[in-house]
């Protein structure tokens, strides 16, 4: 509860630090609070502290996953230092934002009733519609924000409207009372809570980009500004995956069988969709968000093979996406820099021969989102087809090992584009910092995968 | 601990080469590096100590990180340090840029493919199957010739997806294991799994296994990848890495699905008597000399195949020979082609001819080495094929008939290949074609010495081999 409170406190002393027109000191006391906050986390490890009369219960799940996303954020924020170095307005309301999304996440890991969920999704959002909008003169961006807003927004109407029926027919918010109001039905669910709960889980598949509700990503994550778009791809997809499977597993599960039906389907059109939506991208972020659709894909089939260890799984899976993610985004904004402006796969070329050594880390990190080994997305995606297959789920592990092969076709298309050679080289500026976090991340990437131990969630 | 050793030296000199720049001194100590660890496997084979390395890896999904090393292994390991001795002396002298990366890479393939062969971990093994890959891929694609990104793109994703359904195959077999479940091959060779299950799970590990030797019709990626890679990628590719498949065929496909072996065993022979056919006709009409030699691996590595199969003991001795000797004589056949290549410029046969009067030396050694290849008696590649077409007689005549083929369709397309390349007319513009360079001597005289060795006094590899055959002599019904 108190790094909640703290993270709160440093969202508004970011804000108000913005007041002394110093840029360079913001991002270094954003971390230094979220370094805090992060040691207040581990002390709450182990104790499973219930407040507000239980709608919130911080067990060490929940604390697991704030701790993956405050590290996540910290080289969000790292990365933040250059990349807002040209701008001169509003950075402080940039980190500021980010930091109240960061505590709608962690509402999101912790909530045992439905309210703080939905609570927790908002707070989440909200922020994330003007951060979306980052770069005020840019059409994208604005449209992206429009456009995030819009779908975001029906959403959580649609979210709230589940709420509503399942609190009707149940008189109820708090998780595991619904789940014994579920379970007296014996899978023969009344109407009104059946369609309440497939609308609950619509509201959350929306955050995660699960298809068949993924439509909003590709184009929020291309107009967005690309720390912005990182956040999302990260911070986010983690948060929402933790509010997927803790849904699932306080509250609804065993599943009844229309409902888990549909999530099958919508696991198998996720793969579907993002790997092969990926494969036609010539827009280095457009890929990475149809990537992070395929990834989701992978988490839902950790998720729905239900096991003691999924939540360590999707925990693995989370964590070692978004950091091998962020340095990828990283040596994006580089080159993006190098080459004027443009965002498209062909922009990669002749990145060997310019800085052969990021070129590598940058194939450490595409290798480890293709799942090859010995890096740790190779171990993600392992554990989960352990799980699916030792679930007996084995004709979606098939189809999902077919997409995975998918999946490694456009990864090494950027790779292949990295080692083409190519006429014209532009120099690019690398500070020391992005340096040392691409490599940072890459060996990370590297030793998570070598070195992997059994998470205590 | 030696088996620690002999995996750890190729990878750990590849680090130590990126800290240089100067060619000759990265060539000369990756060469260094290689021949040490020759010797050392010489001092494995004949101390014949049955040697062991384990440490515990990832305990709770059951993955430990262990060594061993049985005959089968040990013909492998000596096959890849043998090897690449050369693969890494074939570069010396030439053109190449980022030579200590390209060494790096070879290096740290070497050390991959030691850990295919010596891993009694099904985990630990495939993570070296693919950890293999990555270095060659990268090979092929800076190194190598026209075409290459489409060309190795191909190559990739083609072995991927084969190597994704062996992933499967792996998990499906731990989770099937008793207790806490464990990778470990003693674990999976010890499961009784039911024959319905054992067909469909025969191809789910077979095709990774099919793809990279490759058995028709899984080999379209191949001839076009050795066409295009550059000496030394070719190098590895045919003579080393084909033999991963048969490896991999060996250590977990016959112990862990026997029932799905006998069950498929006259399909997959059947497929490779038509890749034998198959490719031994392409090869004839081929007009690339590359290519033509790419043909001919295909149709000895398929008659490997089918012996494989055809589960008696005659058949699995001639087959680890012939791993041996087709290693040896496919690396000295590329080393050969990469030769005219740089003499003429090119490798399309209608423009090569008479270059025997400008380079008589290279002609002979050629020579020999190509009466090898067609298994002429008194080379290793006769004993070899004798002792597999000898084990595919005992399941059928018709199998020993079309296996046969293999050595007279050989023999036409490869003195039809030598007539155009060598003997005949010069063609236009190659006046100043000098003959064979000291370095050239150094690499084909060696592997021609091991040909004819072998040829002539096989038994020191047959007494290594003993124990295998005895072990597959009962695995026939």
């Amino acid at each position: 509860m108190s790094a909640l409170i703290c993270n709160i406190v440093l969202g508004i002393i970011i804000l108000y630090l913005g007041f002394l027109k110093r840029k360079s000191i913001l991002a270094p006391a954003a971390i230094a609070g979220l370094l805090i906050v992060m040691f207040l986390s581990f002390k709450d490890w182990g104790l499973g502290s219930r407040y507000f009369h239980d709608m919130i219960l911080f067990d060490n799940f929940s604390i697991a996953f704030n701790i993956s996303m405050i590290i996540i954020s910290i080289l969000i924020f790292l990365f933040g230092i250059d990349y807002y170095q040209m701008m001169s307005h509003h950075v402080a309301e940039q980190y500021a934002l980010m930091i109240f999304a960061l505590t709608g996440a962690f509402l999101m890991t912790s909530f045992s009733n439905l309210i703080m969920l939905f609570m927790g999704i908002e707070i989440l959002s909200i922020p994330l519609y003007v951060l979306a909008g980052g770069k005020k003169a840019s059409f994208r961006s604005n449209e992206a924000s429009f456009k995030y807003f819009m779908l975001g927004s029906f959403a959580t109407a649609i979210f709230l409207f589940g709420i509503a029926l399942v609190y009707g027919a149940s008189a109820t918010f708090y998780l595991p009372e619904i789940k014994t109001f579920i379970a007296q039905f014996n899978g023969q669910l009344p109407p009104m809570v059946m369609v309440g709960l497939l609308f609950i889980l619509i509201g959350v598949a929306f955050k995660v980009a699960v298809a068949p509700f993924h439509f909003w990503s590709p184009d929020v994550y291309e107009g967005s500004p690309t720390l912005v778009t990182a956040f999302m791809a990260t911070v986010v997809k983690t948060a929402g995956f933790a509010a997927f499977y803790r849904l699932l597993g306080m509250g609804l599960l065993p599943l009844p069988i229309p409902l888990e039906k549909a999530l099958w389907v919508m696991t198998g059109l996720t793969l579907l969709i993002g790997n092969l939506g990926a494969l036609k991208q010539t827009n280095f972020k457009r890929l990475l968000a149809y990537s992070a659709i395929a990834h989701s894909g992978f988490i839902m089939l950790a998720m729905l093979s239900q096991h003691d260890s999924s939540a360590k799984v999707i925990l693995y899976y989370t964590f070692v996406y978004s950091l091998a993610t962020v340095p990828l985004f990283i040596i994006f904004i580089l080159v993006k820099r190098a080459s004027n402006g443009q965002e498209e796969l062909f922009n990669f070329r002749g990145l060997f021969k310019e800085k052969p050594w990021i070129a590598i880390f940058m194939t450490i990190l595409l290798v480890s989102l293709a799942g090859i080994p010995p890096t740790s997305g190779f171990m993600a995606k392992y554990q989960v087809f352990v799980l699916s297959i030792s679930q007996g789920n084995l004709l979606i592990s098939i189809f999902a090992i077919l997409m995975a092969v998918i999946g490694i076709y456009y990864y090494f298309f950027v790779v292949r584009e990295i080692y083409t050679e190519s006429e014209q080289l532009n120099p690019i500026v690398l500070t020391k910092l992005n340096a040392a976090l691409i490599i940072g991340c890459s060996t990370a990437v590297v030793l998570l995968g070598i070195f992997v131990w059994n998470l205590p969630v | 601990m030696i088996l620690l050793i002999i995996l750890l030296i190729p990878m750990l000199t590849g680090l130590f080469l990126l800290f240089f720049r100067k060619a000759p001194i990265v060539r000369s100590i990756a060469l260094g590096s290689s021949i040490v660890n020759l010797l050392i496997t010489f001092i494995l084979i004949f101390t014949s100590s049955p040697s062991t390395y384990a440490l515990n890896w990832i305990n709770f999904m059951g993955i430990s990180f262990t060594l061993g090393l049985d005959e089968i292994s040990l013909i492998m390991v000596l096959l890849t340090n043998l090897l690449f001795p050369f693969v890494l002396l074939a570069g010396f002298t030439r053109e190449q840029r980022n030579v200590h990366l390209l060494n790096f890479l070879i290096l740290f393939t070497q050390s991959a493919l030691l850990g295919v062969f010596m891993a009694q971990n099904a985990f630990l093994f495939y993570v070296f199957w693919e950890l293999a890959l990555i270095p060659v891929y990268f090979i092929l694609l800076i190194w190598g010739g026209d075409g290459r990104r489409t060309i190795t793109f191909k190559f990739f994703i083609y072995t991927l997806t084969g190597s994704l359904f062996l992933l499967f195959g792996i998990i499906y077999l731990y989770q099937l294991t008793p207790g806490s479940h464990t990778t470990d091959f003693t674990a999976f060779n010890q499961l009784q799994i039911p024959e319905s299950t054992q067909i469909w799970l025969f191809w789910i590990l077979f095709i990774a296994f099919a793809i990279k030797m490759p058995v028709f019709p899984f080999h379209t990626w191949q001839p076009p990848t050795y066409k295009m890679a550059s000496t030394q990628g070719v190098m590895i590719l045919a003579g080393v890495m084909t033999k991963m498949g048969i490896y991999g065929v060996l250590r977990f496909l016959l112990p862990v699905v026997p029932m799905g072996v006998h069950f498929w065993q006259n399909t997959v022979i059947i497929l490779s008597l038509i890749g034998v056919i198959y490719a031994s006709v392409i090869a004839f009409k081929k007009a690339n000399f590359k290519m033509m030699i790419a043909f001919s691996s295909m149709a000895h590595i398929s008659l490997m195949v089918a012996a494989m199969f055809a589960l008696n003991h005659y058949a699995v001795q001639g087959l680890l020979f012939q791993v041996l000797s087709h290693g040896v004589t496919i690396v000295a056949l590329f080393y050969v082609a990469c030769l005219v290549k740089e003499k003429t410029g090119t490798t399309e046969m209608p423009q090569l001819g008479g270059l025997k009067a400008k380079a008589p030396n290279f002609a002979i050694l050629f020579l020999i080495i190509l009466l090898g290849s067609i298994a002429l008696p008194l080379t290793a590649g006769f004993v070899g094929e004798f002792l597999m077409i000898a084990g595919l007689f005992q399941q059928s005549v018709w199998f020993a008939v079309f296996g046969g083929m293999t050595m007279i369709l050989g023999a036409i397309y490869m003195l039809y290949a030598y007539q155009r390349v060598m003997l005949g007319h010069q063609k236009t513009n190659f006046e100043h074609v000098g003959d064979l360079l000291s370095l050239d001597y150094l690499i084909l005289i060696p592997l021609i010495a091991i040909i004819l060795g072998l040829g002539i006094y096989p038994q020191p590899i047959f007494d290594l081999l003993k124990p295998v055959t005895e072990i597959f002599s009962g695995l026939a019904p």
